[in-house]
């Protein structure tokens, strides 16, 4: 009798807990739960779809508000004014949704014209309304990478194709309406009559190729062409695109070898070698907008001290670290603009693994044998940043300089360093990306004097610095290879002043089926597959 | 549960019954496997001590790195290979062991000091006092209690001792726990009575003939708990915030081997042996202390 | 009458225990270095933004009055909006929570169903090579690093045999052709009340691996206590007049001795659940399982307090329910337990 009742109450308990996990909402219309149909004939076929291992999370999936890796999926789902090409093209730009555009002479009015007959995913019309409507929405949010429009006062749809923009400020605005961020159009209606939850539910809006037909979160979002596209489909096209959203490494690399996958990154490094004897697969390495610095504290002794910051730049296994840890995967830096992007230099003075020197320098600072300790700081679980940090410390122990390692979360590493400098890290590692591409976003986030700091965590205050990023800010919107000249004079002063050790920047190294053709990289777009360019022979 | 009678005073003649302990100890020893399990904790403590004695790479297991011989497989000059920074791996496991076996140690010890005392004071005085403090016990045993070690590890930093605070934090409330169940029932004994008639304070009662009686029980769990500890704080240093590289420790290297683990899985593998003849190790040891403990499980009973 | 009052008491004492909680986890998380405005803001914030952003998450108003904004929404079922994902929190547990409990639950039943007649037998022929063998199992069980373990298993089963998948709960083709309809979130019974048997099959070779890796410690953990349980139990003399009755030993087993023994197991076995829901983060992280384990280990991480506080809270409430069970069920079995 006992013993029953035992199990009627558990049976009781565990349904009670089943209860606490209610449904989740149901799948969108248009995936019909597949009942007792005969596996084969509804299937798609393997050679349609395309599968990313993606591996990380994709956090945001609403448009007017995404700022993160949920950049591969939104580039294959919305569509901005303007895109931003591949290195190695003719021009820097080229049309996307708007067909056309023009500025006056002091890049202050910008006038574009729209393409005509794009519909959104809803049904909507392509207009000037929805192209207002977007970027208003964007810049009133103000989350993300919206400043990338701060210039911009008011925004006109002159006519139905026609969106004008006034500017407070000289901005390169067919620069802006191409970044990988805050600036994707969307469907008003779809925004208005749903509101953003419904984005992140796993819905689209845009007018791209693929549209998302089902989303659990933090584990795949499938995706299928849009039959509307304005562009056309071909044969050979795929018709599902499905992102596998796996973290771990071992289990990416798994899926790419055995062909359940067609395209990923972030492999470890050192399996490469053996991916790259693989016959099926095709490894691309190219480089990124996407470079490693280690921002020296330059209000804290000894590092205030010029001399010794150069001196450490010198102490720095360059090569060692390239060869023997990096590989393929990253060059070492000249100064801090990365290499591809416009305004990068191959003239500026790059520091080499010279310990001569670095004690040469030492001892004209005052400190012949070292004697100091210094704190550096990374993120926790970048083996990159990591073994960086255990390398350097190793040569500087034969200086007679101490270096503590220390591995914090990103928060952590970036409240000790907003904290009071005088008591912060002494070598802030981190990585730097832009949104805008201009070298404005690498030299005025991190080196341009701030009263509170934000990302300029070195703390350096340079007047004349300063003035020259300003002034090349200006002409960016006229006159590009003057506002180069002026970048690159501004890069000068940083490398002479060591204000950071600019380690490295980054390759990327995707890998993909050899079956897979029409795969371009463009570090714009990073990590971006545009499924819609590809085929599979 | 277990109550341990100890003779108040010495045997006035020359013992031809053994005390308690010694009893316990001869059942002990008469475990060949808890033996065989001490052997094993004697030969890490050991190893982890005289590591740099031990190793022809003393440099490389403290955190040298030598790119050069990268994932060089076991061979004769490196016998269980070297890892993603060229270091030995038996050096490395060696001078793991320093950190892992002290997280073990420390955290027990830590917890014993917290919960021990503050469950004899509740047992002990009963009424509010034990109420207050098997409150705050059930609110600390409600945490989930990793990822209460996490967020405190988190909030204090990264790092060793931080660590092992963190884990301590999440442990203590168990021994409160079970040094109130015993000093509940060791109050009413007559000795106690005894020495309460004549005036001698709570505190000293509690130290003096309370606390040396909850010692076994004390022994025995923590033997146990030894391990979890050393498991948990591999699990904390697996997610990236407790020893700092280039210090060795078993749970970051499993972490690091990881993402190698298919291809060489030497570094990732050794590390795991290891934690795992230590933990198994310390629960042979607390099993055979435990039956040995209980006259009605001990071996070799007259 | 005297069970109600206890009943009452019990349930006062709970609710207690959570408010306590709820208070601690705040201010824990209040002490982790971390900004939350600017977490809100995104990788690259101007100071404007996180400016706007403290606002907006009311960061600038006095501690105690965050606290009751937390606690009124609280219950109101307004479990918060993660920083990072910007998106309701109470939503993504509802994603989370499931895969979490579908692995917890089949680890769970493995271990009553392996690790009780297990423990019982290994008791019962106490000597024998049989249960020096379990003991040995056992005691492995609860000494291995589950996370390594799950290494080892993936190592061997997928590399080597390619028998079984490398993680996550269905394939992409499953996802694609059979697609499992969310009803309650746990594969097994949704795939199997829709009758899509092409992604039952597929969630079960899924769900081996991870469930195996987790069900070791409590495998070992029922085995270990069961057999100390029903060892103590088989020295009674109650036992002894049964056997001298003639009663038949598989009787005076499964009936008589088990339902005695079989109280602590439970208890322990119940809080192993409770513990698993976010123990099993390692598990998760290994095998790609998107369960709350993964979550919570990427809002701690990230110092996503919003998140890192409801959850506490979630995970906190559900270990008081089941231990409030546990005690009861331990007060109606057993006779000999106060009810103090």
């Amino acid at each position: 009798m006992k013993r029953y009742s035992l199990l009627i109450l558990l049976v009781m308990a565990a349904l009670l807990l089943a209860q606490c996990a209610p449904a989740a909402p149901a799948t969108p219309a248009g995936e019909a739960p597949a009942a007792e149909q005969p596996a084969a004939a509804g299937d798609v076929a393997r050679k349609d779809i395309f599968v990313y291992a993606h591996p990380t999370t994709i956090p945001n999936l609403d448009p007017s508000t995404s700022y993160s890796n949920d950049l591969v999926v939104m580039a294959n789902c919305y569509e901005t004014l303007t895109f931003y090409n591949a290195p190695g093209s003719a021009e820097t730009l080229s049309p996307k949704l708007a067909e056309s555009w023009e500025s006056n002479e002091d890049a202050t009015e910008w006038t574009f014209k729209l393409r005509q007959g794009v519909k959104f995913q809803d049904g909507e019309p392509l207009n000037a309304a929805a192209v207002k409507y977007s970027i208003d929405k964007i810049r009133e949010l103000a989350v993300g990478a919206y400043y990338i429009w701060d210039a911009v006062d008011t925004i006109e749809a002159v006519d139905d194709y026609t969106v004008k923009f006034t500017l407070t400020y000289s901005s390169p605005l067919d620069l802006v309406a191409s970044a990988n961020y805050a600036a994707w159009i969307f469907s008003p209606k779809a925004y208005e009559e749903n509101g953003p939850d419904w984005f992140n539910e796993g819905h689209c809006a845009g007018t791209g190729p693929y549209t998302i037909d089902s989303y659990e979160r933090g584990s795949r979002l499938i995706m299928s062409a849009n039959e509307d596209y304005w562009g056309g489909w071909k044969d050979g096209q795929f018709k599902k695109v499905v992102f596998e959203l796996i973290e771990d490494p071992t289990v990416t690399q798994r899926m790419i070898e055995s062909g359940e996958a067609d395209f990923t990154y972030q492999l470890p490094a050192d399996n490469l070698e053996k991916i790259k004897q693989n016959p099926n697969l095709v490894v691309y390495q190219n480089p990124a907008f996407l470079n490693l610095v280690g921002l020296f504290n330059t209000v804290k002794p000894p590092l205030d001290n010029k001399l010794v910051r150069q001196a450490l730049s010198y102490t720095f296994p360059y090569d060692a670290f390239m060869e023997g840890v990096m590989n393929d995967r990253a060059t070492q830096a000249f100064g801090p603009v990365p290499d591809g992007m416009w305004g990068h230099s191959k003239d500026l003075f790059q520091y080499s693994y010279d310990l001569e020197k670095a004690k040469e320098l030492l001892t004209e600072a005052g400190y012949p044998d070292g004697g100091f300790k210094l704190l550096y700081t990374f993120a926790t679980g970048d083996l990159d940043e990591q073994t960086a940090g255990e390398l350097w410390k190793a040569e500087l122990a034969k200086l007679g300089i101490e270096m503590e390692l220390q591995g914090l979360s990103w928060e952590a590493q970036w409240d000790l360093s907003k904290a009071d400098p005088a008591k912060a890290q002494d070598v802030f590692v981190m990585y730097w990306w832009p949104d805008l591409i201009s070298p404005l976003s690498f030299l005025k986030s991190m080196y341009y004097s701030e009263e509170e700091p934000l990302f300029n965590l070195g703390y350096y205050k340079n007047p004349e610095f300063d003035k020259l990023v300003d002034e090349g800010d200006v002409l960016t919107g006229t006159d590009r290879e003057a506002a180069t000249e002026k970048f690159v004079e501004a890069q000068k002063i940083l490398v002479d002043d060591a204000v950071s050790v600019f380690f490295y920047d980054s390759a990327n190294i995707h890998v993909a089926s050899a079956s897979v053709a029409g795969y371009v990289d463009n570090p714009a777009y990073p990590h971006v597959v545009f499924v819609y360019d590809l085929t599979r022979k | 549960m277990t109550t341990t009678t100890l003779s108040a005073e010495p045997a006035a003649s020359p013992p031809a019954v053994p005390s308690e302990r010694q009893l316990i100890l001869r059942a002990f020893r008469q475990d060949k496997l808890a033996m065989l399990g001490v052997l094993v904790i004697v030969f890490f403590v050991l190893t982890s001590i005289f590591a740099p004695l031990l190793t022809p790479y003393p440099a490389q297991g403290a955190g040298a790195p030598n790119i050069i011989e990268k994932f060089k497989a076991p061979g004769a000059e490196h016998p269980l290979g070297t890892d993603y920074l060229g270091r030995d791996v038996l050096a490395r496991i060696f001078y793991g062991g320093r950190s892992s076996l002290t997280t073990g140690f420390l955290v027990v010890f830590l917890a014993v000091l917290i919960g021990a005392p503050l469950g004899a004071i509740a047992g002990y005085f009963g009424g509010r006092v034990d109420d207050v403090i098997m409150r705050i016990t059930d609110v600390f045993l409600s945490f989930p209690p990793l990822l209460l070690a996490i967020a405190i590890a988190t909030a204090l930093g990264s790092g060793f001792v931080n660590t092992m605070i963190a884990i301590a934090i999440t442990w203590w409330p168990w021994y409160t726990r079970l040094v109130r169940a015993q000093t509940v029932s060791l109050r009413e004994r007559y000795f106690i009575e005894a020495a309460r008639s004549i005036g001698v304070p709570s505190f000293k009662i509690i130290a003096t003939h309370i606390l040396p009686n909850v010692l076994t029980p004390i022994l025995v769990q923590g033997t146990m708990d030894l391990g979890s500890a050393i498991l948990t704080g591999a699990a904390i240093n697996f997610i990236g915030l407790g020893v700092q590289p280039p210090q060795a420790d078993w749970g970051n290297m499993i972490s690091q081997g990881r993402i190698y683990f298919m291809e060489r899985p030497w570094f990732a593998g050794s590390a795991g042996v290891a934690i795992f003849l230590v933990v198994l190790s310390f629960n042979l040891i607390g099993d055979a202390l435990r039956d040995a403990a209980d006259p009605r499980t001990r071996r070799g009973e007259a | 009458m005297q069970r109600f009052e206890y009943l009452i008491k019990r349930f006062i004492l709970a609710i207690v225990v959570i408010l306590s909680v709820m208070v601690l986890t705040f201010f824990i998380s209040r002490v982790l270095p971390s900004d939350p405005a600017a977490a809100w803001a995104g990788s690259h914030p101007t100071a404007e933004q996180i400016a706007i952003a403290n606002q907006r998450l009311g960061l600038d108003q006095p501690l105690h009055v965050q606290f009751w904004r937390y606690f009124t929404s609280v219950l109101q079922g307004d479990l918060g909006t993660s920083l990072q994902t910007k998106q309701p929190i109470a939503r993504d547990l509802r994603t989370y929570l499931p895969a979490t409990m579908e692995l917890v639950f089949c680890a769970m039943l493995l271990a009553v169903v392996v690790g009780i007649p297990l423990g019982v037998l290994s008791g019962a022929y106490k000597g024998s090579f049989f249960d020096h063998l379990t003991r040995l199992v056992s005691i492995s069980g609860v000494s291995i690093p589950t996370f390594w373990l799950g290494l080892l298993l993936q190592l061997f089963f997928f590399s080597q045999l390619k028998i079984l998948p490398l993680g996550s709960r269905i394939s992409t083709a499953t996802a694609i052709n059979n697609p499992v309809t969310q009803l309650t979130g746990f594969y097994l019974i949704d795939t199997a009340v829709t009758g899509n048997w092409a992604a039952f099959k597929d969630t079960l070779l899924h769900l081996v691996l991870p469930a195996c890796t987790l069900a070791t410690y409590p495998v070992a953990l029922a085995i270990r206590m069961t057999r100390s349980n029903i060892i103590e139990v088989l020295s009674e003399k109650y036992i002894l007049a049964a056997r001298i009755t003639g009663l038949p030993r598989r009787t005076i087993l499964f009936d008589l001795a088990l339902k005695n023994a079989i109280i602590p197991t439970i208890t322990v076995l119940g809080l192993s659940f409770a513990y698993s829901l976010t123990g099993d983060i390692l598990i998760e992280i290994i095998y790609s399982w998107p369960g709350l384990g993964s979550y919570i280990t990427g809002a701690v991480l990230a110092i996503d307090f919003p998140v890192i506080v409801s959850v506490t809270l979630f995970v906190t409430v559900i270990y008081v329910f089941i231990n409030l069970i546990l005690d009861l069920l331990q007060a109606m079995l057993d006779p000999r337990v106060s009810l103090e």
